[in-house]
């Protein structure tokens, strides 16, 4: 039981530390791709792929921390097991 | 034995051929897709074929003005040349088949696991990582190809040529780990959408009984999410392709290359 109750909270830990410190690092990113399309209207198609691309990198770290968290999880708890098994052909 | 896979493309498991006496050949009974192969194949398959379609049937009868579907076709055709052209300059048009199937590909299977009695063929690594190994291939060839040997084992090597050692080590583990950070990054974003929406579909299921009777009431509440879906399917292929881009672009001459 103990093990079960530890799975949960590191998995729970995981998911929220990697969305909170994604969060910040995409809002920084956003917050100087904003700046630099206001100071030159001209370049916001560049920009915005350039900015497109630097979140996927981000958002990526904050996705493998979930991908961990659904392994941790996986096979040991009966809900996700299910779930997972459902998705898993 | 027989686990059933939950999508329309089921039948092809079911499918069983023989056994086949050709005199001194026997072949015993067999179905036609083996039942260890994972169910997205058949469904990425399937996408395959409905692209290749769609294009014949569009372009059967060609006009000057297009109408209908060579409309939207062509319209597709031209957004995603002026993608190319916009991220890899003037070699764009000649990787726009490459990029523009790589999008079209990938947008099609994230969104078919929206589709009822469907499931997304990106929710499987193995899927993803076919594709991110097609790349990780063409970027290399290409690598090889524009700069000669010489020039893309300097590519690694950065400037200041006394952290040589120190560098290249880093910059090869880092090219190394584009094909991993691809898949991963396609295959966690709609495995999580999928499991996300798989889990509100189970838990919005009301049953209740009336007058002895057992009734059940499926709630939308999966709706939000499935809508999410959409919008997350369409920029995980915008991303990868964006990334395969830069990363084609990344090979070039670098007075060209503008993500460096």
């Amino acid at each position: 039981m103990l093990y079960l109750f530890g799975l949960v909270l590191a998995a729970g830990f995981a998911v929220s530390v990697a969305a909170f410190a994604g969060a910040l690092a995409q809002g920084r990113a956003v917050a100087s791709a904003m700046e630099a399309i206001g100071r030159q209207p001209e370049a916001t198609g560049r920009i915005q792929f350039a900015l497109i691309i630097g979140l996927a990198f981000i958002e990526s770290l904050t996705i493998y921390a979930l991908l961990i968290a659904l392994f941790i999880l996986g096979p040991r708890l009966p809900v996700t097991a299910e779930i997972i098994k459902l998705l898993g052909r | 034995m027989e686990q059933e896979q939950g999508t329309w493309l089921e039948f092809l498991y079911l499918i069983k051929l023989g056994p086949f006496d050709l005199g001194s050949l026997h072949i015993p009974r067999f179905a036609l897709i083996p039942h260890w192969v994972p169910m997205a194949i058949p469904l990425s398959v399937f996408v395959a074929i409905m692209l290749a379609v769609i294009g014949y049937v569009g372009m059967r009868r060609r006009e000057r003005i297009p109408h209908g579907l060579q409309n939207v076709l062509e319209m597709a055709v031209e957004s995603l040349e002026g993608l190319s052209r916009t991220l890899l300059g003037d070699q764009g048009p000649k990787f726009a088949p490459f990029l523009g199937t790589f999008f079209l590909y990938i947008l099609l299977m994230n969104l078919l696991g929206l589709l009822p009695g469907f499931a997304s063929p990106t929710a499987n690594l193995n899927i993803t990582l076919g594709l991110a190994l097609i790349v990780f291939v063409v970027v290399q060839y290409y690598g090889l190809q524009n700069n000669g040997p010489w020039g893309y084992l300097k590519h690694f090597t950065g400037d200041i040529w006394w952290l040589v050692p120190l560098i290249f080590p880093v910059h090869v583990i880092g090219e190394l780990v584009r094909p991993i950070s691809l898949s991963l990054r396609l295959f966690g974003n709609i495995l999580g959408e999928e499991t996300v929406i798989a889990m509100l579909v189970g838990m919005s299921f009301l049953s209740f009984k009336v007058h002895g009777l057992l009734v059940g009431l499926p709630l939308p509440f999966a709706l939000p999410m499935m809508l999410l879906a959409l919008f997350t399917g369409t920029v995980q292929a915008l991303v990868f392709t964006l990334l395969t881009a830069a990363y084609l672009a990344g090979t070039m001459a670098h007075p060209e290359a503008e993500a460096h």
